[in-house]
This record gives structure tokens, sequence and C-alpha cells, in this order.
């Protein structure tokens, strides 16, 4: 399943200045785009956008057309959408239902809701949690969770819902280290195994220049440069838009300002990630 | 059947409604060995029957056949009486709810409500709320240490209690507050307003004895409240 | 699924309810002070829904707080009437758009505040003047009962005037007399089940003027109402005004997407 963005812009009710304008994107089966881009570039809205929170559930005007799987978000009730495109944010506390006592509970809380057949509740549970490879967690209470855990739980009950597509807002930026890795392998296999269309907003852009095919700098509601994620990453004006490079890059970089350049093979800097 | 008792131990005047269901209710909690917890509750409602006592006792208008003379103020038999009555009904009431709770584990409750209809909204304001507590108390408490730590007053006078109102508050309400937007979009995302019935994951077990016995107490608790409030039986 | 029910109104009622019970619970147990501030989720959820959801959060945190174990018990879920007519008038306020930001300046804004200040000092006057409230009361507590009261009405009415005309908004008249209306309202309803059910006393702080009113002679019921008439109106004046401030500082964004929103932000204010 794919998501199409055309000449997209968006207003917030009752604003008056624009926070998308003329953006124009398209993500295909299996594949990742990273956004990138300062804060208030309308990251966070684009999100919101491509998974028809908006203006399904906060109102708002929306200009151009976005298509999931060929139908447009704006014909789309909510839980019509949520089927379609998972959203994920990045505070994996608020994203927990608050009244489920197991894992189980809380990632069957989404099939339920659509009022699922119990067997096929608990199939799409069970296939969540393998395809996550958390089947582990099944029994746990979701309160007493490592950050990266409830991430993954929460990303879990999205896919629950089985949608094609997958929009994630800062996923790990309140994750340490390890649970990053977690979700970031989690999210590389959701694209590889089940054709997930994903489009990920990071300030990591280490972890972009790991999981993404393609790179999008958004600023000021517009993107702005866009590419292979190697091309996009290496970009020397990237700091322009307020985005830091990757830290393979920027040892590369320090290293030719001081004439290490070529001592450095390139395999090593490929091991980095650059 | 809780909540049929506490009703009782309202609406039924005089002494014997509230008589009765305390003995129900301490019969009910020793047979599931509810005594230390039941306790706690009972403690609670100290302060109370500590008020109720005092004041009408002591203060019951219109009273003439005093008992006991404390300077000023007399101690009545009517107001005793009247002390007597009112705490009755508190203590039943609050027990009989306390039993309700402690014999009750909220997740079958709800589950069960749900199942017979209430609604996924309701339950969910239900669920959540009482979720949400412990983890806001925690968080109170851990604010008020935080600010006794920067010399927060919690024994001193109320003028000096009040101030130390605000640092709690605030942070407290706000932290709260400020993750509503959020939750709601999460719970979107998971189709929280689809239209259809929801799935039904525990069935809590019932038999037609059950059903029975709750019709019963049902009628028997409209025919008795019915019956005190329009005085056509009195009862001692 | 709309209306004063949408899913963002379903997520806040728990939050507000929460609010209501341990913040009620902190001021009364903890803090020990004579007001009760158990209402700020409910006149919160009743401004930004409407009066049905206010209605639904105020008789919820009654009947919750009494089965909740711990913290339970006493009776307090007797009165969610009240409760729920505090919400509901919370709600109406709403819709009227008492809580909405009306900026001004000068000699109006001056007057504006010192009317403010006087509707709530004058709620105390009836108290001061009456002899029977400065008889020592009973039940060994001592003298504070008078001078706390006064001093909840002073640190009310500053507040009051002082937000007022600190922030250049005549709205802070209005959400004051919201608040003294809410609380006269609540007394009056609360007094009777107060009477009935305890015999006019509840088991918090304000026993003591409970009882001062029964020794000048009133019955139970006249006993109830008095000191509803004190200190609800104050305790709900408080309350509509942290119930203000909160809305100031919420993002008027977020709160354009709630129902009343339309009646809480001023066009011009959203960026």
């Amino acid at each position: 399943m794919s998501l199409a963005l055309t000449e997209v812009g968006y207003r917030y009710a009752g604003a008056t200045a624009t926070a998308l304008e003329g953006v124009s994107l398209r993500v295909e089966p299996g594949q990742v785009i990273g956004v990138v881009g300062p804060n208030d570039a309308g990251k966070s809205t684009l999100c919101l956008v491509s998974a028809g929170l908006a203006p399904g559930s906060i109102g708002g005007r929306l200009e151009g057309s976005v298509l999931l799987d060929g139908t447009e978000t704006r014909e789309l009730k909510p839980y019509e959408a949520a089927q379609r495109c998972g959203i994920l944010f990045q505070n994996p506390a608020t994203q927990q239902s608050g009244t489920a006592s197991t894992v189980f509970e809380e990632i069957a809380f989404g099939p339920r809701n659509l009022g699922l057949a119990l067997a096929e509740v608990v199939e799409r549970v069970e296939e969540a949690l393998a395809v996550l490879g958390i089947s582990g967690l099944i029994a746990r209470d979701p309160h007493r969770l490592s950050g990266g855990e409830a991430q993954l739980v929460a990303l879990a009950s999205v896919i629950a819902m089985r949608p094609g597509a997958l929009v994630l807002d800062e996923p790990t930026s309140q994750l340490d280290p390890a649970g990053t890795r977690l979700v970031g392998d989690a999210i590389a296999h959701l694209a590889t195994t089940l054709g997930t269309a994903i489009l990920i907003v990071e300030h990591k852009t280490s972890l972009l220049a790991r999981l993404a095919q393609e790179v999008v700098v958004l600023d000021a509601g517009r993107i702005v440069a866009r590419g292979a994620a190697a091309t996009v990453l290496d970009a020397p004006d990237l700091a322009a838009h307020g985005v830091r490079a990757p830290e393979a890059v920027s040892i590369r970089r320090a290293l030719e300002l001081s004439g290490l350049g070529d001592r450095v093979a390139a395999a090593d800097l490929e091991v980095l990630g650059a | 059947m809780a909540l049929a008792s506490a009703a009782i131990a309202f609406a039924v005047r005089e002494w014997s409604g509230p008589l009765a269901i305390l003995a129900l209710v301490v019969a009910t909690a020793s047979i599931a060995r509810l005594g230390r917890p039941l306790l706690k509750f009972a403690l609670a409602t100290i302060p109370l029957v500590a008020s109720i006592l005092l004041v009408n006792t002591f203060l019951f208008p219109g009273a003439t056949d005093v008992l006991v003379r404390i300077g000023p103020f007399a101690a009545t038999g009517t107001g005793l009486i009247a002390a007597f009555q009112a705490t009755l009904r508190v203590v039943a009431f609050a027990l009989s709810v306390a039993v309700f709770s402690l014999t009750t584990p909220t997740d079958d409750l709800l589950s069960d409500l749900e199942r017979r209809g209430l609604g996924r909204r309701a339950i969910f304001i239900i669920g959540s709320a009482i979720g949400t507590i412990p983890r806001m108390v925690e968080r109170a408490a851990e604010i008020i240490d935080a600010q006794r730590a920067r010399g927060l007053d919690t024994e001193g006078s109320p003028s000096r209690r009040a101030r130390g109102l605000v640092p709690l508050a605030g942070p407290m309400i706000s932290g709260a507050l400020s993750e509503v937007e959020e939750r709601s979009m999460a719970l979107e995302a998971r189709g929280f307003s689809a239209p259809a019935r929801r799935t039904t994951l525990r069935l809590l077990p019932d038999s037609p004895t059950q059903r029975a016995a709750r019709w019963l107490i049902v009628l028997a608790t409209i025919v008795l409240v019915a019956a005190s409030l329009t005085g056509l039986v009195r009862l001692p | 699924m709309g209306g004063q029910f949408s899913t963002r109104v379903i997520t806040l009622i728990p939050v507000a309810i929460a609010i209501n019970i341990v913040l009620g619970y902190t001021v009364q147990t903890v803090l020990k002070l004579p007001i009760y501030l158990d209402s700020i989720g409910t006149i919160l959820v009743g401004v930004l829904a409407g009066p049905l959801a206010g209605a639904l959060t105020g008789a919820l945190s009654n009947i919750i707080w009494q089965y909740t174990p711990g913290i339970g018990g006493g009776a307090i879920g007797a009165f969610w009437v009240v409760a729920a007519v505090i919400g509901l008038l919370a709600g109406i306020w709403g819709r009227l758009g008492v809580y909405r930001s009306r900026p001004a300046s000068g000699t109006q804004l001056l007057l504006a505040a010192i009317v403010a200040a006087g509707l709530v000092i004058l709620l105390v006057l009836p108290i001061v003047n009456n002899k029977t409230y400065l008889d020592p009361s009973v039940g060994g507590f001592p003298d504070w009962a008078v001078p706390a009261a006064i001093t909840i009405a002073v640190i009310a009415a500053v507040v009051v005037a002082g937000f007022t005309y600190l922030r250049r908004d005549l709205a802070g008249l209005w959400v004051a007399a919201a608040g003294v209306i809410t609380g006269l309202i609540a007394a009056a309803v609360s007094a009777p089940i107060s009477a009935y059910v305890f015999g006019g006393v509840t088991g918090s702080g304000t026993d003591l003027i409970v009882a001062a009113l029964r020794q000048g002679g009133s019955d139970v019921l006249s006993a109830s109402l008095g000191q509803g008439f004190f200190s609800d109106p104050i305790d709900k004046t408080i309350t509509s005004f942290v119930v203000f401030i909160i809305l100031t500082g919420l993002s008027p964004r977020i709160v354009a997407r709630f129902p009343n929103g339309d009646r809480l932000v001023r066009a011009e204010a959203i960026a």
C-alpha cells in the first residue's frame, strides 16, 4: 500500500499562517523515507496529515491530495484512516490505553474496537508481537516496561490495525541507545517483511542513514531538498536547515579538514554508515 | 448486592435498617477475610463520625432532656440518639461500599458492565480514571517531597499551608493536561471511535441462582426504601 | 462520535476526575485546609466541553472517590448531585463565554478589579459580623476558624483583583461572579443532603462553622446552609479562577479543538 501526497497545504484551525505548503511526496510499499528539518518546520504536521488525523480529528484546512492506497484521507473517518495508515508518537507512556493489565490486552485494544471476532483479535495480537520479535512480552504489565519495550508495544498496537503505511514522529527521541536500536531494527524489519510504506521523522540522522532509502528536508512547511539518503545527509548546507549530519559524516569531514582524509579507508567509513 | 445494602442503609430511618446492614456487612467481611482492609475504610470515617457525634449530641436544637453539662454546652438525650443514628447510617453506608470495592476486582466489574452494554466510552473513562489516580498520587507525593526540601510547610499555620498549594497543584495539573491531546490521537489511531460493538475478552461465570438472587435483592430494596420513605411501615 | 463526547473529551475526563480526587484529598487530608478544592477538574471539563460532560465528570469523581481503596470512605459519594450541578453550571458559563479573555485597560479595568475583590470580601462579612462565630467552637479545635476564613477570603480577593488588573482582562470579573453564583447554588444543593444524612456535618474543616451556627440556635438545615454559603462560594470562586488561569496557560490551538472552543478563544489569539 502506498502513501501519496500531492501539492499538500495545511493550516491549523483558526490559524492564519500555513503549516505546510506545496508538499508532494510518495512512499512506495516497503520503502522507508526519512524527514528532517528544524523545529517548527511542520514535520509533526506532516505526520498528522499523512495519517489522516488532520483534518479528520483536529480540524483545519487541507489543500491538495493525500492518498492512502488510492483513497483521499478527507473522505475517511479517523478509525478508517487508522486501518490504512498507523502513527507512532515519541512518548511511549501517552500511547498506552491505560486500561490494560497485560501487553496482550493493550495490543488487543485496537482490534477489539473494530468489533472483530475474538479469534481474529488473538491472531492479530500474536502476529504483531511476532513481527516485532517481542512475543515474550505478552503477559507483562504495560506500565512496567522499559522505554524501548513500551514503544515497541505501542508500535505493535498500531500494527494490529493492519495498516499498509506507517508514520513515525520522532519515535526514538525519548529512548536510550538500547531502545533506539530496538525500535530501529523493528522498523527496518517491518519494511522488508510486511512491505509497509514508512515515513519517519527523526533528529537522529545516523538512524535515518541506516534505515531510509530517501530523505526529505522540510523547512518552514516546504520541502527544500530531497534525494537518496546518502546524498542528502552529506549535503554541506544541511546545517543551514537546522539539521545535524550523521556522526560518520561529521567525522569524515573533520578528518578531511585535518588532512587525514586519505589515510582512512573508505571501507572503514562504510562501517560507520557514512 | 452491596449497592442495595448501601441504599437501604441510607433510606431506612431509625435504628433497624442501618443495624441490620451493618451486621450483614461485618458478616460478609469476616467470611471473605477482609478484616484489615475494611478497618482502614472504617478509620477513614472517624473524622466524620466524631463530628457527627459531637455536634449532634451537644447542639441538637430544641432538645431539653439534658444529660450532662460541660461549660456552656449541654448534651441532650435526643441529640445523642440522633447522633448515633446518623453515625450508624454513615458507617453502614461507607462500609457497604468498602466491601463492594474490596470484593470486586475493577477489571472484572468493568468487563462485565461493558459486556452488558455500558458503552466503551463510559468504560474507558472509569477504567482510566481509576488507573490514573494511583499514578497521580505518586506524582503528588513526589512534588510535595520536592517542595518540602525547598521549605514547604505542611504543618504550620493555615496561611503557610495555603501558600504551599500552588507549587503543588501547578506542576501536577499542567503535567496531566499536556498529555491529553496526544493521548486522544493515540486512541483514534487505535480505532476508538469505530461504531462497531467492542469484542468481549472475558466472560464471568453466572448462574440462574445468582441471577434470581440479584432480582430478589433489587425488588426487596425498592420495597423497603419506598415503605420507609412513605411512612407506610414503621420500623423501630 | 462527536459533540460533547468526542474522543478528545473522553480522554480529558479521566484526567479531570483524577485531578479532582487527588487534589481534593491532598488539600483536605494532608494540608488540612478548610476548603475543598475538589472541583477543579469538574469545572475545567464543563467549561471546555459543555454541561453534560461537566456534570458527568463531577458525578463520577464523587462516586469513584468513595470507592477508591486507601482514600475512599467517609460519605463523599452521597454528594454526587452537588458535583454534577457544579459541572452543569460550568458548562453553561463556558457556553456563555464567561471564560473568554476580554482585554481592557485604564479605569474600566481598575473598576472591574475592585468590584471583583469586593464580591469576594462581601462573603466574609456575614461571618465576621455574626457574634456566634466568634465563640470558641466545639471539639477542641483552637480559634483559628475565623482567622483562617478571613485569610482565605483575603487571599482569594487579592488573587482575583490582582489577576484581573495585571492581566488587563475583564474576564476576571465575570469568572469571579460565575464562581460566586456556582458556590451559592452548590451550597443550596448540598445543604439538604448534609442535613438529612449527617445531621449537618461532613467531616471536613467546615464543620466548625456548622457547629458555631448551631450554637446560635439555627436548626440543622439552616446551619448547613449557613456554612455552605460561606465555604462554597469562596471555594468555587478560587476554583473558577484556577480553571481560568489553566485555560489561559493552554495553547489556543488546543483549546479551539474542544466543543466550547470557539467561545473561549478570541479569533486573533491563534497564531
